[in-house]
């Protein structure tokens, strides 16, 4: 393939191909040369070099990524074609002589439709993906044997995979307790809360799969099952598929990541047993600005008593318009105010349909903040943390509007790595009308006074993957004349398979 | 007409984005030491910034949002691998929102893959030896040959993403080759005497210094990687301590130096308590840190000798 005397329009082509390609696929190598379309795909992938663009020149130029004095990218470059100068041989070497050789029929203006211009696209897209996906193994170091690598690498195809194993033994000073947590331990005895399949894969350079699978006694949930964008530009990722929505900070979370045994009852009160959850779709924007400020906004369904009880909720009730989704709209800061101090500000709102009548709406806005502090500059494993989260929840009734505050506060201390404790208080108050009635609320009809509940914890981690922990809390119930309700809890989770990333 | 029209949208929203790339490269290492082989390999043409200090432990580094933020700009993320940072960075990297630097990406380089890995377990492998990396000890650039190997990967790398440079960045690492070559002398010839010395470390995270040097470690205070030591364990490690004569124990600053300073003080041994990244923040660069490292060692290993 020759440039050295371009036809003017097929270089226009060129620039055009090129531009189009580096815009709908900024990772990928430029296309400069055409596919041999007698090759079949990913017959190159099987080479030596994964640095060989695909469809390589019959002829070899003297600039054909052999072995050049030039130091040579590593072959676990990605599309190391498109960097490498070496590796382009039309740009490399313009007056090359060799080049000559090459036909240039394929570019002329004639020959590239519109129609051709998608097939090559699509041609080098599906190369790029071949070569991705088959790209050669790192040759063995010299402490590795080639099976080690073989074994490794037929590993790195299955998902990475753990499964999370949390059981519980409680007591309660009374039968009828409060608890909301689909996954807490709500009688006096022993209670497998959950057992959570976490699941996730890259799919392609372009998606990544993840998935949270629960069984518990009762049967199999899947909390959560969706694709997550991984080469969107601007910042942007985008989320599809089954998820806990981002509004605020906990929602987003699993039982094994929270510093309590169960829920807390400001998410379960005002989005159900499992949290705030739905099938839908998010978009989420990273700003260029010097801190933090994360964008989320996604789009969910609004049915489901234990994931939008505020909404929908048990009430199935059909989609006649966007405005019967759920919205949840979330803005995320973090300042580092030091090596040591950290500081997540998170600001949400959630409105969807709720089933009390035609148009009805419901509205949550919430507020979180979380303080950090964990010296970096020392051998100290202490961890002080303090957590809040509130929310403020208006729901329209007939003729009349009802609003309520829920929120919650917790400090934690870990000790060193093994041991550590935490306080939380909860509080509820009473949803009231627009005249400051009480009793008027159709999902919780006894919460007519302020509910609070103090949790206290101890955690002793033997390593990582396991975990003890004791609770103990008191709970004022809301209904009237209700006796507080104790309780003791005692914990433990573990965690075999793949070493999980730990979220900030 | 209209294609031509689209054609300069295009060129424009090209070079509108191209732009900012053009600046020196922005490079991101996950650990002070591959921070500190970056500036010495790309001079003036990167900028280089890292997500841990020395003075943290790298398997317990916070995925702090603000890190996203730096890998959202990078060009270049640098990473130790073999699961060093398993616990942290993927999260990191999936919320930067930069294909370039996903793992895979040509802005990701792994260095484990370009160094020979010790402790790379023979057989199955499961928990219940602690936590063990399949790939092999993550701990390798306390032995300045392998930091060389990571420092010819960047290079090359660096080669690849900024081609108008690859003379510098092969001038550099000439440079700096020839500068280790000199200190790695220095290092050999000041620790010589002590070949074969039996030494105790905390953490398994020294076995590349004691291949390179030729000491001697004959026990761990961690009973098992990442497995904090226990009192039984610790005993037992005493006795290893008194029977072989053992000169220092070795430990990373970060970790806690109770369980060390009652082995020394037991045993006669002396605790070295040795920082194990370079002190990237305030300029220090590899050589210089090692050299550091290597002096507190000579002193430590001759007053343990003696004792």
């Amino acid at each position: 393939m020759s440039l050295s005397r371009p036809h003017p329009r097929a270089l226009l082509s060129l620039l055009h191909i090129v531009l189009l390609a580096a815009l709908a696929a900024p990772a990928h190598a430029v296309p400069q040369q055409p596919v041999d379309r007698d090759q079949p795909d990913g017959a190159d992938a099987a080479g030596p070099d994964a640095a060989t663009p695909p469809a390589a020149p019959p002829t070899p130029t003297p600039s054909t990524p052999e072995r050049t004095p030039a130091p040579q990218p590593s072959k676990n470059d990605e599309d190391s074609a498109k960097d490498n100068p070496d590796a382009s041989p039309a740009d490399a070497n313009p007056n090359d002589l060799s080049a000559d050789d090459l036909s240039d029929d394929d570019l002329s203006d004639d020959d590239l439709s519109d129609d051709d211009l998608a097939e090559l696209e699509a041609a080098l897209a599906a190369d790029q993906a071949t070569l991705a996906d088959s790209r050669p193994a790192e040759p063995p170091s010299p402490a590795t044997s080639p099976q080690q690598n073989l074994a490794a690498a037929a590993a790195s195809l299955l998902p990475d995979m753990a499964f999370i194993v949390d059981v519980a033994a409680a007591w309660f000073s009374q039968q009828e307790n409060l608890q909301t947590g689909a996954h807490d331990p709500t009688q006096t005895g022993f209670t497998l809360q959950q057992l959570e399949l976490s699941l996730g894969k890259t799919v392609d350079p372009y998606f990544r799969v993840d998935g949270n699978i629960v069984f518990s006694q009762f049967g199999v949930e899947i909390e959560e099952i969706y694709a997550t964008t991984l080469a969107l530009p601007y910042s942007l990722q985008a989320r599809a598929g089954q998820f806990l929505t981002r509004f605020g900070r906990i929602n987003a979370t699993h039982p094994h990541t929270w510093d309590f045994v169960d829920q807390t009852f400001v998410i379960g009160r005002v989005f159900g047993a499992e949290g705030n959850r739905g099938l839908g779709f998010e978009l989420s924007y990273l700003t260029p600005l010097p801190w933090y400020v994360e964008l989320v906004g996604s789009v969910t369904d609004a049915g489901g008593e234990a994931s939008a009880r505020s909404f929908f909720g048990s009430q199935s009730l059909p989609v006649r318009s966007p405005l019967d989704f759920q919205s949840t709209l979330a803005i995320k800061q973090f300042f580092a105010l030091s090596h040591d101090w950290s500081l997540l500000w998170g600001l949400s709102a959630a409105t969807g349909p709720n089933p009390t009548g035609y148009d009805n709406r419901s509205d949550v806005y919430g507020v979180d903040l979380y303080l950090k502090y964990r010296p970096t500059d020392g051998r100290s494993d202490t961890v002080i943390s303090l957590q809040s989260e509130w929310l403020y929840r208006r729901r329209q009734i007939a003729r009349d509007l009802l609003t309520d505050l829920s929120g919650y506060i917790y400090g934690l201390w870990a000790i060193d790595k093994r041991w550590s404790t935490g306080i939380r208080y909860e509080i509820g108050l009473p949803a009231e009308n627009s005249t400051g009635e009480r009793g008027a609320d159709y999902l919780d009809p006894e919460w007519v006074e302020t509910r609070h509940r103090l949790s206290a914890q101890v955690t002793y981690r033997p390593s990582e993957f396991s975990r003890i922990r004791a609770q103990a809390a008191r709970d004022q119930p809301p209904s009237v004349g209700g006796d507080p309700i104790y309780a003791l809890m005692l914990a433990l989770e573990f965690n075999i398979g793949a070493h999980g990333a730990h979220a900030f | 007409m209209i294609r031509s029209l689209l054609l300069s949208t295009l060129i424009g929203a090209s070079l509108l984005l191209a732009s900012p790339s053009h600046a020196a490269l922005d490079v991101v290492a996950t650990v002070p030491d591959l921070a500190a082989l970056a500036r010495a390999v790309g001079g003036s043409h990167v900028e280089v910034s890292a997500l841990s200090r020395a003075t943290q432990d790298p398997h317990w580094i916070d995925a702090k949002p603000n890190l996203a933020l730096t890998l959202n700009r990078a060009d270049l993320l640098l990473a130790v691998g073999a699961e060093l940072e398993v616990g942290w960075l993927p999260k990191l990297q999936l919320g930067a929102r930069n294909p370039a630097i996903l793992s895979g990406g040509d802005g990701y380089l792994e260095c484990a893959k370009h160094v020979a890995m010790l402790d790379v377990p023979t057989g199955p492998i499961d928990r219940s030896m602690g936590d063990i990396h399949g790939a092999g000890n993550p701990h390798y650039l306390l032995d300045p040959r392998r930091a060389l190997g990571c420092a010819e990967a960047i290079a090359a790398r660096l080669s690849a993403l900024d081609s108008a440079h690859a003379s510098d960045y092969r001038a550099n690492l000439e440079r700096f080759r020839e500068r280790l070559a000199r200190a790695q002398a220095g290092w050999e010839k000041k620790l010589a005497p002590y070949r074969g010395a039996a030494v105790i470390t905390y953490h398994k995270a020294w076995v590349y210094l004691t291949d390179w040097l030729g000491l001697a470690e004959v026990a761990h205070l961690e009973p098992k990687p990442g497995i904090a030591p226990t009192p039984r364990h610790v005993l037992k490690v005493l006795q290893t301590a008194k029977q072989k004569r053992v000169a220092v124990i070795l430990q990373a600053d970060y970790y806690p130096s109770k369980t060390g300073t009652l082995v020394a003080s037991k045993s006669g041994a002396k605790l070295l308590e040795l920082r194990t990244g370079a002190a990237f923040e305030s300029g220090q660069g590899y050589i210089e840190h090692m050299d550091e490292l290597v002096d507190a060692l000579a002193r430590g290993l001759s007053a343990g000798a003696t004792r």
